[in-house]
């Protein structure tokens, strides 16, 4: 992996909450002990681990959503951990994508206008509704462009978020159990999307899940256990 | 009962609990809030008005009252005084002066204060009642006399001694027709002057208060007695120009009122969509627990029934207290005192809350129960819709019934009522069709710019409670500024105080003459005595018409009159004002009303013994507290001069012209000059009543309006806290989150405010054409300012409640 073309690199990580305790008193909950991380660009990452164990802290760190205890952390070269949070947003505007667990679709927009969302954020030029449209027809959803997301199954919303996360062609996608609000049909069209846009678009994946099927399609495993990370060799 | 409150504490921390109870409890503090002050603004008035009547109740005969009725209201608990009035004549040395006495008991006057003075160019001061063997008398006596305060008078068999000048007499009433000044005595001292024999002509008053019950219970008593020359008045029955002020002001309110409690309404019912919302996750576990539907309605009602009464209650207290806080401000301003309040209101406000969480939140509930189970194992929830039904069947009724409550008259509520279901069907109609329009065009290249726009869609509910909200505020603005402004013209600083009557035809060039030379303005009208015979050629006596305002009516002389120069304080409402051919009478609307005439019936009246027959070619409404010489009956220009007639005019003396009036009356002495300035004082102060309660009202309908408006975006925050952290984890930075808000909420606040000004246009025309008789305006500036003023007050509203939810950290999305 050469310097330059690595997208993520963390070193010695550290979270810690403050967690309220009985009494009124309240303790401090180490939740990420020792993170050492590097990830180069296009290539598809999964960390897996126990409820409870740090996973999406872990997912949120990297993509600059909160900021770490200790620790250094590096996105596209640059140092997160001296940046605010509207310099952290920059850095992701037009080159991260994300894909939720529960979707997080603007109810109140259309299928068309939630995916036109990034383009609009990051002043995109050009014809956008076409893009978004082209977005859309990609996970197989042109026919419903129009309607309000509400009205959508959960299996299709979560190919709305997809276009949505892709339309912009990031540079690197963040997924957090993308597939843990669906059932297992579903589930696995929509990882079977996910992973054929994230190889059309080189895009950089890192996937949070508990799902090893889904782990194992990632170049590379990682396990979170005790507040460190653990590389779990593919089988 | 223990595991029932620890219930309502659980509950208690769902935000929406707290934000229904805040709705309702805003509800009950503007209610209390603005009945506690209405309530006394209004009885302030009354006592203003009871004061030109003289009592609360009065009772007048052409003969001596008999005791029975004195022993009647002294049982019933009432206060009573008693008034005997009849003209003589009063001498001093040789010469005599045709005088109204008004003989008072000692509890005189029941209601306000007498104020005398020394002499006549002193300010009358708090007074008592002459003493025996003294008279005091209104200024215009001492003019028409030589004899100074101090001088010894013979009124009948007695000799008084003139102690005072009568500044201000409360009871003096709206009767600028007396001709003789007044004069008052004790009634103790009557008897020896032996003015008053069997035949005499005089009016036997009785003048009551009491507590509203007593008053209602004496009236009724009374009236079950009364001889056929007796009559009782109350304050309904007084005084008609003070009526009219106090009909204006009294519906102004009452719709004040209504309107801020239909405010609030839109804040529960906002409020109670969002608890369905979150609570329909919980009730598809109770049933899936096996919990009857019905153990479940209880359960809920119990809950919000319980935090109805705290709100009711709580809002009652404080709506007690920041009514104190208004009216004292209120009191410094205009200087007027005002009687305590009664505990009327805080019942209103706990029932207002009552029926509010009953009628709004009932619907929503029973939609509630009907989640079922099977729900939650499939894993998607979905929020019962609200059904246009259930609408139709509580929600309507509910605001139909508060309103009614609020302004206490069925044809005022029924009118507003549909008004606002016209105005909520437009204001979605137009707001969605605008929302959706913008929405659609800004997906479309060259117009992203507006894509900002198109999250207003999701405000569509906002947008329609702005814009009743922004209506409700630019209505009330538009008809308070109206109705003030009419109320403060109908009483100028110049308003007339003085009217001259009895002017000879012979003296009316002279007399136009000398008051040019005074540089003071007068129109003089012609004054015909008549007497109505015929109505389309039959008859007509006292005894065709039941009522006794009818009676009264024809069995004394009409004043006519024939002028060319349609008055400023009357209105045309049908038919044709003179021009230089035509004939026939213009009416007053009320006397056609009271006798049964209209437009195109033949009058015909006895003037001194001659026929005079016309038809009626217009109706005119005539403004009674205009202070200037008002009709009922007016013939074509010139065509009464070859009958008897005398002039009447009114003028506006300022201050400094004390000496006018005796110089005048000394050139022309056949002149009767009566001082009306004590009335017109009287209007005066009924209209700074008015206005202050206005005042008071509109701030509170103001602070309401707010108040709902932040609790609207209350009910948006949850959905609004995710959006913001989707777009944070996007790479939206502060500024632009900040100007997203900024943008959204003036383009909504524009959209509610522009709607709202726009029907505020039709609304106060039709509503101040029909309720409170004003003319009709097309003012555009209603548009453009509810627009600035909605985009200013919504976006600064908006901005104020959701500043704190740009702190949120788009970690929370990866909770979830």
């Amino acid at each position: 992996m050469s310097e330059n073309n690595r997208v993520i690199v963390a070193s010695g990580l550290q979270k810690q909450v403050i967690a309220p305790a009985a009494n009124n008193a309240s303790e401090i909950l180490s939740i990420l002990t020792e993170i050492n991380l590097q990830v180069a660009a296009g290539v598809s990452v999964a960390i897996t681990g126990a409820s409870g164990s740090g996973k999406s802290t872990l997912l949120g760190l990297l993509a600059g959503l909160d900021v770490p205890t200790a620790g250094s952390l590096q996105l596209f070269g640059q140092e997160l951990t001296q940046l605010s949070e509207d310099q952290r947003a920059a850095l992701r505007l037009g080159k991260v994508g994300f894909v939720f667990q529960s979707f997080h679709l603007l109810e109140h927009l259309t299928a068309v206008e939630n995916v036109l969302l990034p383009l609009e954020l990051a002043q995109v030029k050009g014809d956008l509704k076409q893009r978004a449209l082209t977005a859309l027809d990609q996970v197989g959803l042109a026919a419903r462009a129009q309607q309000f997301v509400t009205k959508l199954s959960g299996g299709e919303q979560q190919r709305v978020a997809l276009a949505r996360a892709f339309v912009t062609q990031p540079e690197l996608l963040f997924a957090d159990e993308p597939t843990g609000n669906l059932d297992r049909h579903t589930g696995q069209e929509v990882a079977a999307l996910l992973f054929r846009l994230q190889h059309d678009y080189q895009t950089t994946l890192i996937l949070v899940t508990h799902d090893e099927s889904l782990a194992a399609q990632c170049n590379h495993w990682y396990r979170l256990a005790d507040g460190r990370l653990h590389r779990q060799e593919s089988v | 009962m223990a595991s029932y409150w620890q219930q309502w504490v659980r509950r208690w921390r769902l935000s929406e609990m707290r934000l229904l109870f805040l709705a309702l409890w805003i509800s009950a503090l503007a209610v209390a809030a603005v009945g506690f002050f209405t309530d006394r603004v209004e009885s302030a008035m009354e006592r203003q008005a009871s004061q030109v009547l003289g009592g609360d109740l009065v009772l007048s005969s052409s003969r001596p009252l008999p005791d029975e009725y004195r022993q009647l209201a002294t049982r019933l608990g009432a206060k009573m005084a008693e008034v005997v009035s009849f003209r003589s004549m009063l001498s001093v040395g040789e010469t005599a002066q045709l005088v109204q006495v008004k003989a008072v008991s000692t509890n005189y006057p029941l209601i306000g204060e007498l104020q005398a003075a020394n002499n006549l160019t002193a300010a009358g001061v708090k007074a008592q009642l002459p003493a025996s063997g003294e008279l005091g008398a209104e200024p215009r006596l001492f003019h028409a006399l030589p004899a100074p305060v101090g001088a010894t008078v013979k009124l009948g068999r007695s000799e008084f001694i003139l102690s005072s000048v009568v500044t201000k007499d409360p009871a003096q009433g709206v009767n600028f027709f007396q001709l003789a000044p007044q004069v008052m005595m004790p009634l103790a001292d009557l008897p020896a002057t032996g003015l008053l024999s069997p035949a005499s002509r005089a009016e036997f008053s009785l003048l009551f208060t009491g507590s509203e019950r007593v008053i209602r219970e004496l009236k009724a008593s009374l009236q079950a007695k009364l001889a056929p020359t007796e009559r009782v008045r109350t304050l309904q029955e007084g005084a008609q120009n003070v009526q009219q002020a106090l009909q204006r002001a009294g519906r102004f309110l009452g719709l004040a009122a209504l309107l801020s409690v239909v405010l609030a309404g839109a804040a529960i019912v906002l409020t109670a969509a969002s608890l369905v919302r979150h609570e329909t996750a919980a009730v598809a576990v109770l049933k899936a627990f096996g919990l009857a539907r019905r153990r479940i309605l209880v359960d809920y009602l119990g809950n919000l029934w319980f935090l109805a009464l705290v709100a009711g209650i709580l809002g009652a207290l404080v709506g007690f207290f920041l009514q104190t806080l208004l009216a004292h401000w209120l009191v410094q301003v205009v200087a007027i005192e005002l009687p305590p309040a009664s505990w009327t209101s805080a019942w209103v406000s706990i029932v207002t809350a009552l029926v509010m969480v009953t009628g709004f939140a009932l619907p929503a509930l029973l939609r509630l129960l009907d989640t079922s189970p099977m729900q939650i194992l499939q894993g998607s929830l979905q929020a019962p819709t609200a059904l246009v039904g259930v609408f139709m069947l509580s929600i309507l009724p509910a605001i139909f019934l508060l309103m009614w409550i609020q302004a206490r008259e069925l044809s005022l509520t029924l009118w507003v009522f549909l008004g606002l279901l016209v105005a909520v069907v437009l204001f979605w109609w137009l707001a969605k069709l605008s929302l959706n329009g913008m929405a659609r065009l800004s997906t479309r290249q060259g117009w992203q710019g507006l894509a900002l726009l198109r999250h207003g869609r999701r405000s569509l509910l906002l947008v329609v409670v702005f814009a009743m909200g922004l209506f409700t505020l630019l209505l009330l603005t538009a008809l308070r500024t109206d109705l003030i402004g009419r109320w403060q013209a109908s009483v100028p600083a110049d308003a007339p105080n003085y009217f001259l009557i009895n002017i000879q035809a012979t003296d009316q060039a002279n007399l136009e003459n000398f008051l040019k030379q005074q540089n003071i303005q007068a129109n003089l009208y012609p004054m015909i005595r008549g007497r109505l015979v015929e109505i389309n050629g039959q008859p007509v006596t006292a005894d065709d018409y039941p009522k006794p305002e009818a009676k009264r009516m024809l069995e004394r002389e009409f004043n006519l009159s024939s002028f060319a120069v349609f008055p400023e304080s009357n209105t045309l409402l049908a038919g044709q004002w003179f021009d230089a051919n035509t004939q026939g009478f213009s009416i007053e609307k009320g006397i056609g009303e009271t006798l049964g005439f209209n437009l195109g019936d033949r009058l015909s009246f006895d003037i001194a013994g001659q026929r005079f027959t016309e038809t009626i070619t217009s109706v005119r409404e005539v403004r009674w507290d205009s202070m200037q010489p008002n009709f009922f009956v007016v013939a074509a220009p010139g065509s009464l001069l070859d009958k008897p007639y005398t002039l009447i005019t009114s003028l506006h003396l300022a201050p400094n012209q004390p000496e006018l009036i005796p110089t005048m009356i000394r050139q022309f002495p056949s002149i009767t000059a009566i001082d009306t300035s004590a009335v017109l004082g009287q209007v005066r102060s009924l209209v700074e009543q008015a206005t202050l309660a206005v005042q008071g009202v509109f701030a509170f309908t103001l602070v309401t309006g707010l108040l709902v408006l932040w609790s609207a975006l209350q009910a948006q925050k949850p959905e609004r806290q995710r959006e913001i952290a989707v777009l944070k984890s996007l790479g939206a930075n502060s500024r632009s989150l900040r100007r997203r808000i900024w943008l959204e909420f003036l383009w909504l606040g524009g959209l509610a405010g522009g709607l709202a000004g726009l029907l505020t246009l039709l609304a106060a025309n039709l509503l101040g054409f029909y309720l409170f008789d004003l003319g009709l305006s097309l003012n555009p500036w209603l548009v453009i300012l509810g627009a600035l003023a909605g985009a200013g007050l919504v976006a600064t509203a908006a901005w104020l409640n959701l500043r704190s939810l740009l702190q949120v950290v788009p970690m929370v999305l990866l909770k979830t």
